[in-house]
């Protein structure tokens, strides 16, 4: 295999599927990334609380979500329930009013680091041809016949993207935490 | 339910057992409160004063025994009218303040205070916030109302869970070792509010290891040791005339 011959060959591509990995493929592979975490925790709340609840039946259901959301809820200190119980809050203000938004200073970089991790499996999506990056790769190599350019230029962007959302995720992170230990 | 008067709480052979019947917190306490009481509740770590309060407010569940709070016993699933009882009606009616103050960090001090009156007692939000500065404005923090806690020293912070308590206008007060947690210099002006309110005539619990304060503020001590009340009298009686070797045995270590 010729390296230069790759590199020009990555050039080109560059110039005419641009458009096919940064705004196609990039977008879908996003958008099912974000679909999926927010499905899973929307799903995961309802089932967290199920978990916590005194009724049985639902409970053996459990994913990655569940327990970012009772680990985020349950982190919060028992004081803080026990403050709001002995004021005369039912359970239900108690949770909405006091542990949620606590709760959510937890759960939300876990959710953040779980989205990170969901972008780099999305690529299996393209086992049916949905149209995320490693879709757009397939399409290339149809149409050019070449397979590790357009390869390394997804990988590139893969890269970027959880790289540089990792980044911002530790900087939302500790603005978070600026508020805490009050 | 009839009660005489007087009596505010009744609390008749309350236990909380833990692991069946292996750790008992609480062997058997009966003891009533009365209004206007200022009790002090003494005794060793682990002698079950702490559980005794919690227990008052349900915060703990006891094992058995009843608890009469205003002619209702509250330990019954079912209310007197055959109805679930509804624990939340009985616990606006009993102030707490906690060791660790546990004031809501997400809220301001002045959203701490009206939070429960306004969305419990369905005050409207400016007359909790009016009550709220007045009562911050007796122990001296009305200049705080729109800060958050962390912005708080420790003493600070108990008081305004004191008064965060005292805005849902309660019948009695119960404080759980209130300045236990605090560095020394603080525990004066916390001792200074809980003196004035028991000088205005709240009926008040207080598990405290303040000696100087049981001696001087309270109206009955109670001594406990191993889940049990030992001993029960003056501050007079208690501390000058102790009968009970236990008793004698923990004033010769703290006194």
């Amino acid at each position: 295999m010729n390296f230069a011959t790759i590199g020009q060959n990555i050039v080109k591509l560059t110039a005419k599927y641009w458009d096919k990995f940064l705004l196609t493929g990039m977008g879908y592979t996003l958008s099912l990334a974000a679909i999926t975490v927010a499905v899973g925790a929307i799903l995961g709340a309802l089932i967290a609380f199920m978990r916590m609840s005194k009724i049985a039946p639902l409970r053996w259901i459990a994913s990655i979500y569940t327990e970012i959301i009772r680990s985020g809820i349950l982190a919060v200190d028992i004081g803080q329930t026990e403050a709001a119980r002995s004021l005369g809050m039912s359970h239900r203000l108690t949770m909405t009013q006091i542990i949620l938004p606590q709760a959510i200073k937890n759960i939300l970089p876990a959710l953040g680091n779980e989205f990170i991790m969901i972008i780099k499996d999305t690529s299996l999506a393209s086992t049916f041809f949905i149209g995320d990056l490693m879709t757009q790769v397939l399409v290339v190599k149809g149409a050019t016949y070449l397979t590790i350019e357009p390869l390394i230029m997804v990988a590139v962007i893969y890269f970027a993207l959880t790289f540089v959302l990792t980044k911002l995720l530790g900087v939302f992170e500790r603005r978070l935490r600026r508020g805490d230990v009050r | 339910m009839a009660t005489s008067d007087n009596k505010l709480i009744q609390v008749k052979d309350l236990k909380k057992y833990y692991n069946g019947e292996s750790i008992k917190a609480l062997d058997g306490v009966s003891v009533d409160i009365n209004k206007g009481d200022v009790m002090v509740v003494i005794g060793p770590s682990g002698s079950g004063k702490s559980t005794f309060l919690r227990s008052l407010n349900l915060l703990e569940e006891p094992t058995s025994g009843t608890i009469i709070f205003e002619g209702t016993d509250i330990t019954q699933k079912k209310g007197p009218d055959g109805k679930k009882l509804n624990i939340d009606l009985h616990r606006q009616k009993m102030g707490m303040v906690f060791q660790h103050f546990n004031l809501f960090p997400h809220k301001t001090i002045l959203q701490n205070m009206t939070l429960a009156p306004v969305k419990v007692k369905g005050m409207s939000q400016e007359d909790a916030d009016k009550k709220a500065l007045e009562l911050l404005g007796r122990v001296g923090l009305a200049d705080r109302a729109n800060a958050y806690p962390i912005q708080l020293s420790g003493g600070q912070k108990q008081r305004v869970a004191i008064v965060r308590a005292l805005a849902m206008e309660p019948d009695v007060m119960l404080f759980d070792e209130p300045t236990s947690a605090l560095d020394p210099e603080m525990v004066g002006e916390v001792l200074d509010v809980m003196k004035k309110l028991a000088q205005e005539g709240m009926t008040m619990v207080v598990v405290t290891h303040e000696m100087g304060f049981a001696r001087e503020v309270g109206s009955r001590i109670l001594f406990m040791a191993d889940g049990k009340l030992l001993e029960e009298g003056s501050p007079d009686a208690i501390f000058n005339h102790p009968q009970n070797p236990r008793l004698q045995d923990f004033l010769s270590k703290v006194l």
